[in-house]
């Protein structure tokens, strides 16, 4: 059986990992290791390895029937009107955002990244929060602060804080589990960050933005960096988040929590998703769903299978992400591309645009433009400006409620796949106070509902029961609820 | 021409001679196997850069020959990529052959359909070493490499300006350069257990850099040598007794080194054994490459250790290493991917092989080096009356 090899990036998180897909003429694939990768050195994380498992082809539909690829975009052209809201967290190209921003633009509105710690951060802002610092600095750094759990968030990050580990630095980790790298596991009051960690400029604090991350959190991370001089990183859940928000700058953005409300309250009756499954992103997936069925038009432009697909009034299947032609920016700023040839979406944005079929090459030469480089060259980073900004006045929402049950890894990290993973953790005085006995799952209820799982006992904040995967009673980021057995 | 006979070949096509290692014998050879219809399909590497190939099995001659000369920056074992029923020939490392020898002992690979053509290996190195240690070493620029060869002990790359830059590889490693570590303490260096075993060791006088020494192992080392002279792709001589003599000789010093690697690298654990495991596996993450890639394993998806262990477990070493460690005592041939692939850095290799080695030795079986003694873990269950 003849097999077709791409060059690719792992489509699991804005490390964009290098890897191989070899794809056989049936349509299945495997991946293998790209060595002389130089983001990863060929390593890849268990969503990586196990991504042909996790990864099915998208198929075309109106109104729940299969259609051609054309039929299917002959319908999205004569659906799409003024009003309609656009989405795209950054899961495909540069250039194909790019193009829906066309769309968009089009139809007098903007292509949402749905990171609301964007729109309510001030634009100096915006590169720091965009753009991290190199991989390598952290195997350099003296200090190293997560603000993240690298086992379960960004697996690929290990070997780089061991690395640094290696060459001197100390680790402390801020967060609900102590992760067994960290010299030091710290449970701070945000008050306290500067003067309990006692950074310097060679520090690097590494965090998260993702879609539902409280924006005055990411000012106070903000308020450190500048006050200590350390660099600062914020990984995004979604390859080519970086990259996509480059593209996306000067525009008004909405939260994804905003698109929800403006869908429930009328204002939104067509909502287009370029492979942002909001079903899969959002913790609660029973008001996502409820807010959808309120459309008049969910169009879905996805290159793979996913649960929005499948209420969708239309669906442009595209080629799967490691087909496509194009530019993906990690979270260091490095420029990737890819060795696949595939334009689907944008051709499909063509047609309704009128466009001549060149639209790819206008695009990427646009994307170019934006990185200030002539040709992607993925072993040299952009040089990205990174403008000075204010102190910001910040105070993060603290969750009032006596038990927790939160992600380890947020619902946005690899949308939530089941894959071992079918367990909470909580420390063991919750289970003594809880009365649970070693075999028995435990019982957690929720205001929504309950779920009967087994669970794990790990070094976890009192209080908090963490979940890897997004369970059916949870109402957000963090849910109060009752364990018991 | 027998079992035993030993040749030194090159090929007749001038560009195969000049773009592959040692006069282009493999390359013609295995070409040639697949024009006059000896096998199906060929397993090589596609060249992509200087330090990057992928593993491509096909079925055009052209890409054979395109896939001429050595990589020494590509450490990546072929005998995953072979499929089962398939009349296939593959360019074989001594670990790439015993890896497929251990695969047909587990019925996994057809060996009488496997025309495998060992190439001699002083060892291999990752890419990302090989740029680093380019730049702090050398003092070169990776992107301005042209080709690199191990000769006289020596590792050289040369550039762009047509220069040479060598440095000894005993001075490279020193410094934590130059070959893998498990490429280090690897003893076996000539692949005897494969058909036809091929390198550079042994050619002297005019023929030296221009062919190939040939041992002929098997009745298929056999065929497909006498196919490629039946093709007119390669031309042979027999070796003299001082080739020979050479070429053993260079064996035997490579042992030496790898003697002394296996002294500084596996030399007994000080303190607490389970304290060193504990500490070794602490930053697994559990993302199961390294059965992936492990081209002994002949497990598949439902194995032991991936069922008797959970991410949920909260013992202090993970089941699924525990488990992998003693199943892979018979098979671990130390071929290094584990250790190339594992995202958190763990040095795999040197694990299973600090398992594995004792037993290998107690036993005194030395995993995919013939197909005539089963795995000491393996049980015919006909003759257990199943």
């Amino acid at each position: 059986m003849n097999e077709n090899i791409f060059t690719t990036v792992c489509p699991g998180c804005s490390i964009a990992c290098g890897m191989y897909v070899r794809e056989k003429d049936d349509g299945t694939f495997n991946i293998d290791w790209r060595k002389d990768a130089v983001v990863n050195a060929g390593k890849l994380c268990r969503f990586g390895v196990r991504l042909p498992a996790n990864l099915k082809a998208a198929v075309s539909k109106v109104d729940g029937n299969e259609v051609e690829l054309s039929d299917a975009v002959t319908a999205l052209g004569n659906a799409i009107g003024d009003g309609a809201a656009f989405v795209s967290v950054g899961n495909t190209t540069c250039e194909e955002h790019l193009a829906l921003m066309k769309l968009a633009e089009s139809k007098g509105a903007v292509v949402n990244t749905g990171m609301g710690a964007f729109s309510a951060i001030s634009a100096e802002c915006h590169s720091t929060m965009g753009v991290g610092v190199p991989l390598d600095a952290i195997e350099s750094a003296k200090k190293i602060v997560l603000f993240i759990d690298p086992y379960e968030q960004y697996p690929l990050l290990v070997r780089r804080i061991l690395a640094g580990k290696k060459n001197g630095a100390t680790v402390t980790a801020v967060g609900w589990k102590a992760v067994s790298l960290a010299d030091d596991n710290k449970t701070i009051d945000p008050a306290n960050y500067e003067s309990e960690l006692a950074l310097d400029s060679d520090s690097v604090i590494i965090a998260e933005i993702n879609p539902s991350t409280d924006p005055e959190r990411v000012m106070v991370l903000l308020n450190l960096a500048k006050a200590s001089g350390a660099a600062i990183m914020f990984m995004k859940p979604f390859v080519n988040a970086v990259g996509c928000d480059l593209a996306s700058k000067k525009t008004e953005q909405k939260s994804l929590d905003q698109i929800i409300a403006e869908i429930n309250d009328g204002s939104i009756k067509t909502l287009v998703c370029l492979d942002s499954d909001l079903i899969e992103i959002m913790p609660d997936e029973t008001a996502v769903r409820e807010a959808l069925g309120k459309l008049d038009n969910l169009i879905v432009i996805t290159s793979r299978a996913s649960a929005i697909a499948d209420v969708a009034n239309i669906v442009v299947a595209t080629e799967p992400f490691y087909k496509k032609a194009g530019t993906v920016v990690n979270a260091e700023g490095r420029a990737v591309v890819g060795s696949g040839e595939g334009t689907d979406g944008i051709d499909a944005i063509g047609v309704m645009l009128g466009q001549p079929a060149d639209l790819f090459a206008e695009l990427n030469s646009a994307v170019l433009a934006t990185l200030g480089i002539d040709a992607v060259d993925e072993r040299v980073i952009p040089v990205y400006e990174k403008p000075e900004y204010g102190v910001m006045d910040a105070n993060p929402t603290a969750e009032e409620v006596e038990t927790a049950l939160v992600y380890a890894g947020g619902p946005f990290f690899w949308n939530g796949i089941v894959d071992d993973n079918d367990f909470v953790e909580m420390n063991l005085d919750m289970l003594t106070a809880n009365s649970l006995l070693k075999g028995i799952p435990a019982k957690i209820v929720s205001d929504k509902g309950e779920v009967v799982i087994k669970y794990k006992v790990s070094d976890v904040a009192p209080g908090v029961v963490l979940s890897n995967m997004k369970l059916p009673m949870t109402t957000g980021m963090v849910t109060s609820v009752t364990v018991s057995r | 021409m027998d079992i035993g006979d030993c040749y030194v070949g090159w090929a007749t096509d001038e560009d195969i001679r000049t773009r592959g290692a040692s006069g282009g014998l493999v390359t013609a050879m295995l070409a040639a196997a697949l024009e006059k219809g000896l096998v199906e399909a060929v397993v090589v590497l596609k060249k992509l850069g200087e330090f990057e190939a992928v593993p491509i099995v096909t079925s055009d001659p052209e890409e054979v020959k395109a896939a001429a000369g050595s990589m020494h920056s590509v450490p990546i074992v072929l005998s995953r990529y072979l499929e089962y029923g398939t009349k296939v020939a593959l360019p074989a490392k001594p670990c790439d052959a015993r890896s497929t020898i251990e695969q047909a002992k587990r019925g996994q690979v057809d060996i009488d359909t496997t025309y495998i053509v060992g190439l001699n290996c002083g060892g291999t190195m990752h890419p990302a070493m090989t740029r680093e240690m380019l730049e702090t070493v050398y003092k070169l620029d990776p992107e301005e490499i042209v080709g690199e060869e191990i000769d006289k002990g020596k590792l050289i790359f040369e550039t762009k300006d047509g220069e040479e830059h060598a440095i000894k590889i005993d001075e490279l490693e020193e410094d934590g350069y130059g070959r893998r570590e498990s490429c280090q303490y690897c003893a076996v260096n000539i692949p005897t257990m494969a058909d036809i075993a091929c390198g550079n060791w042994g050619v002297i006088g005019d023929l030296a850099g221009k062919g190939t020494f040939v041992e002929i192992n098997t009745e298929k080392g056999i065929a497909i040598l006498e196919n490629a002279i039946d093709a007119g792709a390669v031309e042979i001589t027999p070796a003299d007794e001082k080739g020979k003599a050479i070429r053993a000789k260079v064996d035997g010093a490579m042992m030496k080194v790898a003697a002394a690697a296996d002294k500084k690298y596996l030399s007994p654990i000080e303190g607490s054994h389970l304290d060193y495991y504990i500490n070794a596996l602490s930053d697994c993450i559990n993302c199961g490459a390294c059965k992936t890639v492990c081209p002994v394993c002949a497990c598949g998806e439902g194995a032991k250790c991936t069922e008797f262990s959970s991410s949920s477990d909260t013992y202090k070493m993970s089941l699924f290493h525990l488990v992998r460690f003693v199943h892979l005592m018979d098979s671990c041939i130390g071929c290094g991917q584990c250790t190339d692939v594992c995202p958190a850095d763990i040095p795999l290799t040197h694990i299973y092989q600090r398992f594995a080695r004792p037993i290998q030795d107690e036993f005194e079986y030395k995993p995919g080096m013939d197909m005539t003694t089963p795995p000491f873990f393996g049980v015919d269950l006909l003759e257990e009356g199943h």
